[in-house]
């Protein structure tokens, strides 16, 4: 039998989907299960379903203050970079100025060193800063990002500078032109980045757990590692129901922004 | 005053020089256009004056002031790009006052304004449209329409018929005109056609390398080449250019001697040139079957037929010579003698390629002709 190419397609699509998806449907599915079905029925669906589990979570931790903190910090560093990455790849491709190239290769470079080399520094400035065990020492390190930069820089490229210059001859500010013509133009590239931003920042494991020592101020994942670490024991279905309430903000957004992030990875360019 | 000047203008980028000393004057309110071939620095010239581009040395002028580090905004400029820079999530009505909205103009002025440039442009029924729906010419004329509802007073394009189909350029170029007659704004405009320059223009400056070549009416741009390059550059087919040399009241083309006419043996050996360049067009050769005194053989090659007229391109001591007449019985392989047109002769130094002039009774009957 032969299979056409579209059916190919679809074969291999649909095994990548179920590779994605397994392991949130394990999540789901264990966050309703018993620990001891858990371990009897590791990949079936649950067989008496309980939210027990969601219910022991709720009652061990203070999660509204957690889901709060971590939307906050996550809101912070996305609005912050999102500004910040927008103002200077504006910068970059339209203003001239002495040594621009140069700037933008060290800027670059900085995605390349490790987080670990800027981890000491930054701490032992937050220390002094006196912000450890506040959610302000996760935020004030993260307020800009080069890839950020990169990414927004390279979809302005290819904004027509013709659509510049016919700004700058009717006298129209560089502010204007950002807001009026360019983010238009690039909003699928910046919301992209501003997602990004923002899931990195919700997943954020190894900085916030250096910075915030209280529970009161822990992230979602600082709560998961509770359940999984020698601190609460692997109690594993607990820790899936704090998996899929760390999943549902990042989910509900994707399904807002989807259309930007499709037409970013889709777009070639501005036409006419 | 709504001139322009050009001081001893130079733009370089780094080592490369795309305008070598320019002096131009434009007149205020007219329509100028920079004509030249890829890369001559004609949309350099245009970028200097709307400010999108810095001077290296030299000054420019505009309104009587230097401009040399007035900032594009504040030069008062409108111009057409040859993409046209329509904003695409904007609406034609958008894209037209979105300058004059910024500025705060009054919303009764923003109507009037786009309301005349609609019914000026034939743009009705588009406002609400974005460029993406419209046809090339259509976006064309909303870059107009922008261009022109500012009032500015110096209205720069560059190239903008350069995307249009040939019919559409036709009608364009009259819309062009009547833009200019009824704003009457200094219309600077570059092109590389030279039917566009000869239609649009009232003169043209020829660059050539980021030199200007000439800068003439478009009747003595063609007429009064002032150079080989410009003789060369403007008709199609282009002028005919040989070596030649003078001796006896004779013109020599290689190997090959004419009787000259009198005025012309008098006009070369008053200036003393023995040896130049000669220059006819095209349509200024006489062919014959027969030698005469004052005719060059050659062979024809081939005959290219353009409707109205054919060119007969033929081979004189391995230099290809193109004449154009009404009809020919001339087949490839005919022997053909080519006298030429004396009135209508050009010659050039030999050393500077520039136009040694005329006999003077071939420019009175120049200027009565160009009078009429």
């Amino acid at each position: 039998m032969r299979i056409d190419k579209e059916t190919k397609w679809h074969i291999l699509l649909g095994c990548a989907l179920i590779l994605s998806l397994s392991p949130i449907v394990f999540a789901l599915s264990s966050s309703f299960k018993e620990l001891s079905e858990a371990y009897s029925n590791v990949f079936g669906l649950p067989q008496h379903p309980t939210i027990g589990n969601y219910i022991q979570v709720f009652s061990r931790l203070p999660l509204l203050q957690i889901t709060t903190n971590t939307l906050l910090i996550a809101a912070a560093v996305t609005v912050f970079k999102t500004v910040t990455s927008t103002l200077a790849a504006y910068a970059f491709v339209y203003f001239n100025f002495k040594g621009k190239n140069v700037l933008y290769f060290i800027l670059i470079s900085t995605i390349f060193i490790p987080f670990t080399v800027t981890m000491i520094p930054n701490y032992l400035t937050i220390s002094q800063l006196g912000f450890r065990n506040n959610i302000l020492g996760v935020i004030l390190p993260q307020l800009s990002d080069a890839t950020g930069i990169f990414l927004i820089r390279q979809a302005m490229r290819t904004v027509p500078r013709s659509l510049i210059e016919a700004a700058r001859l009717d006298k129209i500010g560089h502010m204007r032109i950002l807001g009026d013509i360019v983010f238009p133009l690039v909003k699928p590239a910046v919301v992209s980045s501003g997602i990004m931003f923002f899931i990195n920042s919700w997943n954020e494991y190894v900085w916030p757990v250096l910075i915030l020592k209280d529970k009161a101020n822990f992230t979602l994942p600082l709560a998961l590692q509770l359940f999984i670490s020698s601190e609460g024991g692997t109690d594993f279905t607990i820790a899936m129901a704090v998996s899929v309430i760390t999943m549902i903000i990042p989910l509900l957004l994707y399904i807002i922004f989807q259309r930007y992030i499709i037409s970013t990875f889709t777009s070639s360019g501005i036409k006419g | 005053m709504k001139e322009i000047v050009f001081e001893n203008v130079c733009k370089s980028y780094g080592k490369t020089t795309v305008i070598d000393n320019l002096n131009l004057s434009i007149n205020p309110g007219e329509r100028l256009i920079l004509l030249g071939a890829s890369g001559c620095g004609k949309s350099t010239t245009l970028r200097l004056i709307a400010g999108l581009e810095e001077i290296t040395s030299g000054n420019l002028y505009m309104h009587g002031q230097k401009v040399n580090d007035v900032v594009s905004g504040e030069r008062n400029v409108s111009m057409v790009f040859q993409n046209y820079a329509l904003y695409p999530h904007m609406t034609v009505a958008d894209n037209i006052t979105y300058g004059l909205k910024i500025h705060k103009l009054f919303k009764e002025e923003i109507g009037q304004r786009l309301k005349a440039a609609l019914d000026m442009l034939e743009l009705n029924g588009l406002e609400n449209r974005k460029p993406k729906d419209l046809s090339g010419g259509q976006r064309q004329r909303v870059a107009l329409a922008r261009a022109v509802v500012k009032r500015g007073d110096f209205l720069l394009l560059d190239e903008p018929l350069s995307n249009l189909d040939a019919q559409l350029r036709g009608h364009a170029r009259k819309e062009l005109v009547k833009i200019h007659q009824t704003y009457g704004q200094t219309f600077v405009y570059v092109t590389h056609d030279q039917v566009e320059a000869m239609t649009v223009g009232e003169r043209i400056a020829l660059m050539h390398e980021g030199k200007l070549q000439m800068l003439d009416t478009p009747y003595n741009v063609y007429n009064r080449p002032a150079n080989v390059f410009t003789a060369k550059f403007i008709g199609s087919p282009s002028t005919n250019i040989f070596e030649a040399h003078y001796a006896e009241r004779s013109i020599f083309l290689g190997k090959q001697a004419a009787r000259l006419p009198e005025l012309w043996s008098a006009h070369i050996g008053k200036n003393g040139c023995r040896e130049f360049y000669l220059g006819i067009r095209p349509e200024h050769i006489r062919l014959e079957r027969e030698k005469t005194d004052s005719s060059f053989a050659g062979i024809v090659k081939y005959v290219e037929e353009y409707g109205n007229r054919c060119g007969i391109y033929f081979e004189m001591e391995d230099q290809e010579v193109v004449a154009i007449c009404d009809r020919t019985e001339f087949r490839p392989g005919d022997r053909v003698y080519f006298s030429l047109a004396a009135d209508k002769m050009h010659v050039f130094d030999k050393e500077t390629t520039m136009n040694i002039g005329y006999p003077e009774v071939y420019c009175e009957h120049f200027y009565q002709y160009q009078s009429v």
